[in-house]
């Protein structure tokens, strides 16, 4: 049984590791073979030529492809790609490094306040508290749902931050707390909406379960009855929901990190992007694609200990 | 009778997204309105009767520049999900009537696929590009198009591995492949293919998004670009996000309600 789990951990992280190396190799290749010469790129047309050679052995472009690769899979076992072109004197991993908390802290906000809104937007949904206004609850829903949150966000932003002043304005070096919760609310708005269809069909699923019964005969109020006793079967669902959704939060944290000029990950790697800052490009996307198969691997733990039930595996 | 008027009342969602490509389809072929051209003292104009939807950056007229864009989008997202149902159907069609060891790799693939955030590896595969064109765009999305056909065609195709035909097949002597394209893939390409709304509202998307960051087509001409300059314009020119926004909501939202529209279309229709 131990050996099985064993197993079952050790198969995930390889696979995990596996997905990082593929992203690696691409985004590897994909600088490589970029037409035309890279320093060039970086230093502009009309750097000496001495300059730019010097900037490609630097680089190490004048070496073999698979030389390069080489070096490049030891860099990232020893989590050193290099400095910082844009940046000079600062190593591309202690870019990421410092990009790595604003984005975590954003992610995990949203995470949290999405998967807590929604779950109360279900029991609202399906619970007694309402009456007949829990229609609206499900109907609110399906609106969040339906809405992009690239079409949600800026329109947000001007109205609460522009028109009616109530969260700071983006880029705002003193907006601090309010700005990363208003930030998080909108990242994780879609996540809710999603979180609370399926919350709520599970909910609905048991329903009429014998348990629910039993502990309606036994005296329960609906509180106890819902969040105490049908919540917990819902729960795996909410974390397999959060899990698939973890992919599009990433995406919405870099285009909400460019909307509000907060640093971060994404940020960093648009700006590398802009910039031609190949080591740090290399390293920031690296990391995303670990904080990302991280994240996933601690939700499919999660789910297992949440659901003993025990789905495929 | 009620479940005839049912179904027809289904098929209604697709309309908005047929009027949607007709309409800025046939604007951006018919009309002489350029979504390039600059004109500098319009620059962030509001609305006007000359410019019904006013002015962006630099003078450009909104109108042309949103309906050009909604149209690319919507052309893109047609050929990606187009590409990822062609390429995709088969493969999780073999899958599914294999069974076993291949089917259990191609549903994981799938769901790596499907949950990897799709904007890193279009950042992983841009960034061998200096300005992307929508050629690039549509390669990008089209790496990860068919997870979703692929995962829908493998479910459907087990459940008609053992249907009395699919056997009947196997015993007249018909090869593997032989079954797969004549018995099994004619009978699960309907289901299968309203993955496509989904897929291509998910493109619309990634698309804008793409643009937003700066990272769309170089033209200039997409949904992206258009909400990029309403929020550098928010407080001279607000009406260049409220439209663009609405265009966005409305391009993706059509295709949504459209795939949801058939899938309960196809849920009543009879079997068979």
């Amino acid at each position: 049984m131990a050996g099985r789990v064993l197993r079952a951990l050790l198969s995930q992280a390889l696979g995990a590791l596996g997905v990082v190396l593929v992203l690696a190799s691409l985004v590897f290749l994909a600088l490589r073979l970029l037409p035309g010469d890279p320093a060039a790129l970086i230093l502009g047309e009309q750097a000496p030529a001495s300059a730019r050679a010097e900037l490609r052995s630097r680089l190490g472009f004048d070496q073999p492809l698979l030389v390069q690769y080489g070096r490049f899979v030891v860099g990232l076992i020893r989590l050193d790609l290099g400095q910082s072109l844009a940046r000079p004197g600062r190593t591309a991993f202690g870019e990421v490094w410092g990009a790595l908390g604003p984005t975590a802290a954003l992610a995990g906000l949203a995470v949290a306040l999405g998967a807590a809104g929604g779950v109360g937007a279900a029991l609202l949904g399906v619970g007694p508290w309402l009456g007949a206004a829990r229609r609206w609850v499900v109907r609110a829903v399906l609106v969040v749902a339906a809405t992009p949150l690239l079409a949600l966000a800026p329109l947000a932003t001007y109205l609460l931050a522009l028109r009616w002043r109530l969260v700071p304005l983006p880029g705002d070096p003193d907006g601090g707390f309010t700005g990363l919760v208003f930030a998080s609310v909108l990242l994780g708005l879609p996540l809710g909406a999603q979180v609370a269809r399926i919350a709520r069909a599970a909910l609905l699923e048991v329903t009429h379960a014998k348990f629910l019964e039993v502990a309606v005969a036994k005296g329960g109020g609906p509180w106890r009855v819902w969040v105490l006793h049908a919540l917990p079967v819902a729960s795996a669902p909410i974390v397999v929901v959060v899990a698939t959704q973890l992919g599009a939060l990433l995406g919405g944290a870099i285009v909400l990190e460019r909307l509000f000029e907060r640093p971060g990950l994404g940020s960093l790697m648009l700006g590398a992007y802009a910039a031609r800052d190949i080591p740090v490009m290399e390293a920031s996307v690296v990391a995303s694609g670990l904080l990302f198969v991280v994240a996933q691997s601690l939700s499919a733990a999660l789910q297992a200990a949440v659901d003993p039930r025990g789905g495929a595996a | 009778m009620s479940a005839r008027r049912g179904e027809r009342r289904a098929l209604l969602a697709v309309v908005p997204v047929v009027v949607l490509a007709l309409v800025t389809g046939g604007w951006a072929l018919g009309s002489a309105r350029s979504p390039t051209r600059i004109t500098l003292e319009l620059s962030w104009q509001a609305p006007s009767w000359a410019r019904p939807l006013g002015s962006a950056e630099a003078g450009v007229d909104l109108l042309a520049l949103l309906t050009h864009g909604t149209a690319r989008a919507l052309a893109l997202a047609a050929t990606v999900a187009a590409f990822g149902f062609v390429l995709g159907t088969p493969l999780g069609a073999a899958a599914g009537l294999r069974r076993g060891r291949v089917l259990a790799v191609t549903l994981r693939l799938c769901d790596l696929v499907q949950a990897f955030p799709s904007f890193l590896l279009a950042l992983a595969v841009l960034s061998a590009v200096t300005a992307p064109s929508r050629a690039h765009l549509a390669g990008v999305f089209c790496l990860t198009s068919w997870a979703p056909f692929t995962r829908l065609a493998a479910a459907q195709a087990r459940t008609l591995a053992s249907a009395q035909f699919v056997e009947a097949a196997r015993a007249l002597g018909l090869r593997p492949w032989q079954v797969l394209a004549r018995h099994v893939v004619p009978n699960l390409l309907g289901p299968v293919a309203i993955q496509a709304g989904g897929v291509a509202a998910g493109v619309v998307l990634g698309e804008t998004a793409l643009g937003f960051v700066g990272l769309g087509p170089s033209d200039g001409v997409s949904l992206g670009a258009v909400l990029e300059q309403g929020v550098a314009g928010m407080l001279r020119a607000p009406h260049v996000l409220a439209f663009g926004a609405l265009a966005v909501a409305a391009a993706s939202g059509s295709l949504q309600l459209a795939s949801e529209g058939l899938r309960r279309w196809m849920l009543r229709a009879p079997a068979g």
